[in-house]
């Protein structure tokens, strides 16, 4: 195949270079063809060149004619500027103290458009604060005349929010419940300040523009005048009402309860807290028995028959047992059976004077935990937050009044205890062998 | 009639400012001297007759001199004892408690004080003023408290300690 086109390549070179005279032929025919092609453009450039001139001088004028008319209309423009300002001019003497006016009105417009939002009036009357907004906008702009319609409308609805203000009114909405349930609801709106609904104390939102139940309520003290609020029909009836119109309440959720304060006490909130029932057991059952046990013994003061079920008539039981020693014998056998006597009247108090010695000790010792926390976080995060710091003092501070709380209960019950305990053994021990020598005297 | 309801008005806001336990304070302070007078009472007035019964039936006895004389001397001094200082610990308790209750009320004002400021945020002196005065008026009322229990409970503790040495010289043992 390579072979063939090499072969018909080669017989193609041989028959051009046999031409190579027709080629020169060629070309000198070429060029005189090219000569008269030449010349023929050579003329027509030449007419076109006339026709180029005639339309330079078409534009030329044009454009002399648009300066012209520029020239015209600039100076018109400046007249029309002169007109423009003395009309302004004129517009301005003519409005005046209107202008003030229409000052005052946007301000005002502006200024009881975010007070309308806010309000809990708004959750009765809604979209209130849309007229004012557009009226704001429509005086901002100064080219619009406000009508008598407009400004008398922002005088009515003043005037209704000041009317409403002083009003306790009722009306059924929607109200969103603590879980999250939307139900109808008969609420009660006291002037611009609180909303409340069975009792309870509501939230206005004025984004969504919808009233939710507290989640945390005031005190049984508010609620129930909010309560006795709804309930009532006529007449006066005391109401805690919030000035802040719901801030105040808003930031009660906030705060925490007494649950959630015991809480932060953490595990030594818990310890004291178990100790200190620990020592109230202890305390209920020391109680019960000294009292019995002092009933007992009063009767067995009243009793001729020593009996066994008390330590006085146990102790007093020893000089039947011995009815013939010697004194002193048997002043020592006296001695030995109060001292048998002694752990059961005063058993467990010493644990209780314990705990109520070491429960301020261990409210301390939360106090100081929680104080290094707080400053663990200080190193951790600087002193810019106070609300951080804050939490963590407070919650360093509950563990101290846990431990008093306990421990002024546990202190006065002590005493009591140990004035009881000290009374029962003052009769067994000063008291038993006079008790004695009384009855052996009586009877002789 | 308006002085008195003025009085009560003063004392509620008292109340108001310094918070619960100062309603504590006030009923341990009130208490303590309710057993501090009963005691006076009792020392000037029962006591005496109390005393007087005791040392006739002593001098009435036959004999004062026997085992049997002795002990029922101890008795009778004993009980005199027990009259004496019945109610005094409770008083001298008490006296410790006025300034733990304080400390109490101070600490949970404290408390107060922080929580506004974890919910405010802010070192605003006047939101915490509230907290603050709940914080030191209880101390004070406790102070209050217990130093005009002191004195008192002293007093008494002397009186008892020596109107049982006083039995003690006066029932007299023949020898």
């Amino acid at each position: 195949m390579a072979a063939t086109l090499a072969l018909s390549s080669s017989a193609f070179a041989a028959e051009q270079a046999m031409d190579l005279d027709t080629l020169l032929k060629q070309l000198e025919q070429g060029q005189s063809a090219q000569n008269a092609q030449n010349a023929q453009r050579e003329a027509q450039f030449k007419a076109q060149q006339s026709e180029q001139v005639r339309m330079l001088r078409e534009l030329t004028s044009n454009r002399d004619g648009e300066l012209n008319r520029s020239e015209r209309l600039e100076t018109q423009f400046e007249e029309n500027e002169i007109k423009l300002g003395n009309l302004s001019d004129t517009l301005s003497k003519r409005m005046g103290s209107l202008k003030e006016l229409f000052g005052v009105l946007q301000q005002v417009a502006g200024d009881s458009s975010n007070k309308f939002r806010t309000s809990v009036v708004s959750a009765e009357i809604p979209n209130r604060s849309a007229f004012m907004d557009d009226m704001a906008k429509r005086m901002g702009s100064s080219t619009k005349l406000a009508s008598i319609e407009d400004i008398e409308k922002v005088w009515v609805e003043l005037q209704r929010e000041m009317t409403e203000q002083g009003k306790v009114s009722r009306y059924t909405s929607d109200v969103i419940v603590a879980g999250g349930t939307k139900t109808q609801k008969e609420v009660l709106r006291v002037g611009a300040f609180n909303l409340i609904a069975d009792g309870k104390y509501l939230s206005y939102n004025p984004e969504t523009n919808t009233l939710s139940e507290l989640t945390r309520q005031p005190t049984a003290r508010f609620t129930q005048s909010a309560a006795e609020l709804q309930s009532a029909q006529s007449g006066i009836v005391d109401f805690a009402l919030d000035p802040t119109g719901g801030s105040i309440l808003g930031l009660l959720v906030q705060a925490p309860n007494t649950k959630e304060q015991v809480e932060q006490g953490g595990a030594v909130g818990y310890v004291i807290l178990g100790v200190g029932l620990l020592a109230l057991l202890i305390a209920l059952e020391r109680f019960v028995s000294l009292m019995i046990m002092g009933a007992k013994i009063n009767r067995q003061l009243k009793d001729s028959v020593a009996r066994e079920d008390n330590p006085l008539g146990r102790v007093m039981k020893v000089k039947e047992q011995y009815p013939d020693v010697a004194y002193d014998t048997l002043e020592l056998k006296l001695s030995e059976a109060i001292l048998r006597e002694m752990p059961k009247i005063t058993r467990n108090l010493t644990l209780i004077k314990i705990i109520s010695v070491v429960a301020p000790l261990l409210g301390l010792l939360g106090t100081v935990t929680g104080m290094i926390n707080t400053f663990q976080a200080i190193t951790l995060f600087g002193t810019g937050d106070p609300k951080l710091m804050a939490g963590g003092i407070s919650t360093a501070l509950v563990t101290t009044v846990l431990g008093l709380v306990v421990a002024i209960p546990t202190v006065f019950l002590y005493t009591l205890l140990n004035t009881r305990s000290r009374n029962l053994l003052l009769i067994l021990q000063e008291q038993s062998a006079g008790i004695i020598a009384e009855r052996s005297e009586k009877g002789a | 009639m308006v002085l008195l309801v003025d009085a009560i008005n003063a004392l509620r806001e008292f109340l108001d400012t310094g918070g619960q336990v100062l309603l504590v304070i006030g009923l341990v302070t009130f208490l303590m001297w309710l057993l501090i007078l009963e005691r006076f009472m009792f020392v000037f007035g029962k006591f005496r007759t109390y005393r007087k019964d005791l040392l006739n039936s002593w001098s009435s006895r036959e004999e004062r001199n026997s085992w049997n004389a002795e002990q029922i001397r101890q008795a009778m001094i004993s009980r005199a004892g027990i009259q004496l200082n019945s109610n005094l610990p409770y008083i001298n308790v008490m006296v410790a408690l006025c300034p733990l209750l304080g400390l109490l009320g101070t600490v949970t004002g404290m408390i107060e004080v922080f929580n506004v400021m974890a919910i405010t945020g802010s070192g605003s002196a006047r939101s915490m003023a509230a907290g603050v005065s709940k914080a030191t008026i209880p101390t004070m009322a406790g102070m209050v408290g217990a130093l005009s229990g002191v004195f008192a409970s002293t007093f008494l503790q002397r009186k008892a300690k020596r109107e049982v040495e006083l039995l003690e010289d006066k029932l007299l043992l023949d020898h």
